[in-house]
């Protein structure tokens, strides 16, 4: 969906699921995931739908993910860290009716 | 306790924010300004200091407004001001304590997390205006300025099928900006009505008194027809289609449907003011029926119906990163007089010119605001099962019910069913509901009031806020 | 100026008058609910969902067994509700907790609990106190803070969607052709030949019978029908946290877990007039005795918060009387709208509509206030 214009930047390394990636410092946790082909951040609340990034600016909310084992984290706004353990968030709690 | 305290406490440090802090600085006044991003620039310059320095190439091809603003932003950072970088407001209380916390939602130890104003500048800019559809809310769907802002601070650029649906001169530039950047746009879907071109059309000899906003318009058009683009106008309806993410977008005009392949949906139905801590401080706000959306009351400088707030930029009336500079000028400097550091006739002497170059500005506004009206069909989703809350998962169909229950106004929707009640706080869903109730009920949106916002403005941890007791 | 007629009006869409309005239909279908439009003040959708009996009725034994009879009932009507309306009320009887930090709360919440047995009627009361070690295997999924000494239980209480409830009684309400008329604020009440008429800013109501549940508003409009029943507002403020696992199947007063999965936290008692506004002090405060309680609750989000003005009589029990000089006019209030709402639209319509009143009912009466 998303493809990097150049490859000389710092890097850090993250994970997400598990996986291993070195990605540019200096950015989002979610343009980070974003540039590695992840679109899918979180399962929905209510329906437990697919979600991902949707404003990256800070206003929507939709790109909740757990970051460091701290759930409902704002994806686009946390800017990625050395070393920092990510995974998608699946709706934790108990949907209501 | 005694709090650190600040002469002029600014939120924002984009055009509006800058500009009111250098004015204030100037005469010496004891400035602080939070920023949620970690620099200095705002959404439309957002970035600046980073790109100039390590990806020079891309800075050069963001045009001349936004090189310019460097300038700006340099004059910004050595004008002696305290600025604290990734820091989000979630709550201010009446005496303008404010509260806030790091990206994370934690406190540093770095910095005071609460500090009192004597006057505060609200400059937090505009957000896009939601454009809720079937499906929006698969991933591979994201609003327009998201593109940008991926572009700005991480050198992203879409890549496979792209798709652009909407209306308003943003959509056109980071259309153009993709095309610069050697992306390949699948389709530009225009969802605008013909109706208010024609309503326009009275309102454009004031317009031309400032040619280059509709000479870049243009211009922009053209450059994208040019590239051969599809461009299709007049649709009416747009779907985005897929399981686990994007995979199709189907649109209607007339009778005609059609399925595009599609990676990444862009939507965009214009900005409006980002109203959250205006609401949350209780300042009177106003709807602006041109452009549909609530805006704070202010006389000429800002000030809002709230003593010591003033406000500046996109988060009032939008009219751009120019008006949004100027603005911030003529809000610090009536600020100084409020403070008794300039006399009356100080402020009017210094502020005349930049009241002239601002109206000369905001004469383009009332034709570009007719001409791209958001049009009914997308304020009110015509698929009643289009999720309208994305945090709660409500649909139209909902709103539309509980409004035949009796349920007149946002707040009494909220407590129906769950409407506004998630972590976005309503900043999504809010005006849309608001033109649903008023389409269901026939009452006009004006009388039908906003969402009551409280704190926090984004969560925060209970430990957090259990250390401030 | 529009007209309409009914055999019976309620005065006021919070809880106790759509219970009231939603068992009164039930008999009879000629009835109006009469609501305002701006909602700020409206206690029930600021309510913390609590059907509770736990501790209530000092002073008043008579009020803790009508709050036992309130739970009894609860299953029953929250299932008949849920049925009717097709709304899901989350109502769950868990039983409640007061949980005691230190030893002193533990003491004195005991020595409480044994007045209240001493004054009851029958010499009993449905509440024991739980030692720590009892508290926590009762709560195997969740660790109890250092400073937790105790709590004390009792059986029939439990909680409920609030917002739900009070949706739920309307739905129900309105499927049985009773009518909701909103946005209006009554002007005036004046008894007439052939009943009461109803004046507000739109609309004239011509009724037989009116019953006023006007929540902070039940003062003047009942003096309207020469009846004193003095309320005063109590502000209280409610946190809510992210959804999170389901840890904690009780209720207690001041916290619980929704069967969404989120926290809320809840309890200040703040006299401050009409001031709906939250404040960071006491927000603060309510946080960081949850947080004593069960110290994983430091790290959860608080989403949401709000502030809420509580309808308190001068004994902070419930008020349930009939205009001597007007008959016909009603006022109910009570702090208890939510638990008492079973009892409130199976038991009052037979007081309303034909005079039927339940027993011992009298001690609810207003002129326990009056002044000899």
């Amino acid at each position: 969906m998303f493809r990097k214009l150049s490859e000389d930047r710092i890097k850090v390394r993250i994970s997400f699921e598990g996986e291993e990636f070195f990605v540019d410092t200096d950015q989002s946790v979610a343009s980070a995931l974003l540039a590695e082909g992840h679109q899918v951040f979180r399962s929905s609340v209510i329906n437990n739908q697919p979600r991902g990034a949707f404003c990256m600016m800070g206003v929507c909310f939709d790109c909740l993910l757990e970051i460091n084992g701290r759930p409902n984290q704002q994806a686009c706004m946390v800017p990625v860290k050395e070393n920092m353990v990510i995974k998608r968030q699946i709706s934790s709690g108990n949907n209501p009716s | 306790m005694t709090l650190p305290a600040f002469d002029y406490v600014i939120l924002g440090a984009g055009p509006a924010g800058m500009a009111a802090a250098l004015t204030a600085r100037e005469h010496g006044v004891k400035v602080l300004v939070l920023d949620e991003q970690s620099q200095p620039g705002g959404q439309i310059y957002r970035n600046i200091e980073t790109l100039k320095t390590t990806r020079p190439q891309e800075f050069q091809k963001l045009g001349q407004e936004y090189q310019s603003a460097s300038q700006l932003v340099e004059n910004f950072r050595q004008c002696g001001v305290e600025h604290w970088f990734e820091r989000s407001i979630w709550q201010i209380s009446k005496d303008l304590s404010i509260y806030h916390v790091n990206p994370e939602g934690e406190h540093d130890s770095s910095v005071p997390s609460l500090v009192q104003a004597k006057h505060l500048l609200i400059a937090v800019g505009a957000m896009e205006r939601p454009m809720p559809l079937p499906g929006w809310t698969l991933p591979g769907v994201m609003a327009c300025t998201a593109a940008d802002v991926l572009y700005k601070t991480s050198g992203l650029v879409p890549e496979g099928k792209v798709v652009l649906a909407g209306s308003g001169p943003l959509m056109l530039l980071i259309a153009c900006r993709m095309l610069d950047a050697g992306v390949r746009i699948s389709a530009i879907l225009d969802t605008g009505n013909k109706t208010s071109t024609l309503e326009s059309l009275p309102l454009l000899p004031k317009a031309l008194r400032t040619p280059s906003y509709l000479f870049k318009g243009a211009s922009m058009i053209w450059k994208l027809r040019k590239a051969g683009i599809k461009m299709v106008s007049g649709v009416q309806t747009v779907e985005a289609l897929g399981t686990q993410k994007l995979e199709q977008v189907r649109f209607r005009k007339g009778s005609m449907t059609e399925t595009l392949g599609a990676d990444l949906l862009l939507l965009h139905h214009g900005v409006v003011p980002n109203v959250q801590i205006t609401r949350l401080l209780g300042c009177e706000h106003q709807w602006y029926e041109q452009q549909r959306y609530w805006e704070p009351k202010v006389d000429e400088w800002g000030n809002t119906s709230v003593k010591g707030v003033s406000i500046a930029g996109d988060c009032g009336r939008v009219a751009g990163s120019k008006v949004a500079e100027l603005s911030g000028h003529l809000a610090a400097f009536d600020m100084l007089y409020q403070m008794k550091v300039i006399t009356q006739k100080d402020r009017d002497q210094k502020s005349k010119h930049l009241f002239e170059q601002r109206n000369s500005h905001l004469a383009v506004r009332p034709f570009l605001d007719k001409l791209f009206q958001p049009s009914k069909n997308w304020l009110v989703p015509q698929d009643d099962s289009t999720l309208v809350c994305r945090c709660e998962e409500v649909t139209v169909r909902q709103i539309r019910d509980a409004v035949k229950k009796g349920a007149l106004s946002p707040d009494r929707v909220k407590s129906l069913i769950r409407c506004g009640m998630g972590p976005c706080q309503g900043r999504v869903c809010g005006l849309n509901v608001t033109e649903i109730i008023a389409d269901e009920s026939g009452l006009p949106p004006e009388t039908l009031g906003y969402f009551k916002i409280r704190p926090p403005l984004r969560p925060i941890t209970l430990g957090l806020l259990a250390q401030l007791h | 100026m529009k007209r309409e007629e009914a055999e019976v009006a309620v005065v006021g869409g919070g809880v106790i008058g759509a219970s009231l309005a939603y068992g009164i239909v039930n008999r009879n279908p000629s009835v109006l609910l009469i609501d305002k439009e701006n909602m700020e003040l409206t206690a029930s959708r600021g309510n913390f969902g609590l059907v509770w009996v736990q501790g209530k009725g000092f002073g008043m034994p008579h009020y803790a067994d009508w709050s036992i009879e309130a739970t009894e009932h609860w299953p029953e009507f929250a299932s008949r509700l849920e049925e009717e309306s097709g709304i899901s009320l989350d109502y769950e009887k868990t039983g409640g907790l007061e949980i005691c930090l230190g030893a002193q709360e533990f003491e004195e919440r005991k020595n409480f609990l044994g007045q209240m047995q001493e004054q009851s009627k029958d010499g009993t009361n449905p509440c024991e106190m739980l030692s720590r070690s009892d508290l926590q295997s009762k709560l195997p999924d969740i660790v109890l803070g250092d400073e937790v000494s105790g709590a004390s239980y009792c059986p029939h209480d439990g909680f409920v969607n609030p917002l739900a409830l009070l949706k739920a009684l309307h739905w129900g309400f309105q499927q049985k052709n009773g009518k909701y008329r909103h946005g209006h604020s009554v002007l005036n009440i004046q008894k007439n030949g052939c009943g009461f008429c109803i004046e507000t800013d739109s609309c004239l109501f011509q009724v037989n019978k009116v019953v006023i549940a006007s929540g902070l508003g039940t003062t003047k409009l009942s003096k309207m029908v020469s009846m004193h029943v003095p309320v005063r507002p109590e502000r209280g403020q409610v946190l809510v946290t992210e959804r999170t696992k389901r840890v904690f199947p009780f209720a207690t007063g001041r916290l619980r877990q929704n069967a969404d999965g989120s926290f809320m936290l809840g309890a200040s008692n703040e006299d401050v007039g009409y001031n709906l506004e939250t404040s960071p002090e006491v927000l603060s405060s309510i946080a960081s005795h949850a947080i004593r309680i069960f110290p994983v609750l430091n790290n959860l989000q608080l989403i949401r918060s709000w502030a809420s003005l509580r309808v308190l009589t001068p004994d902070q029990k419930p008020v349930y009387v009939e205009s001597e000089e007007c008959p016909g006019a009603f006022a109910v209030t009570s702090h208890s709208g939510v638990t008492l709402a079973s009892l409130h639209s199976n038991h009052l319509p037979d007081w309303i509509l034909d005079g039927k009143k339940p027993l011992d009912f009298d001690v609810f009466h207003s002129r326990r206030f009056d002044v000899p």
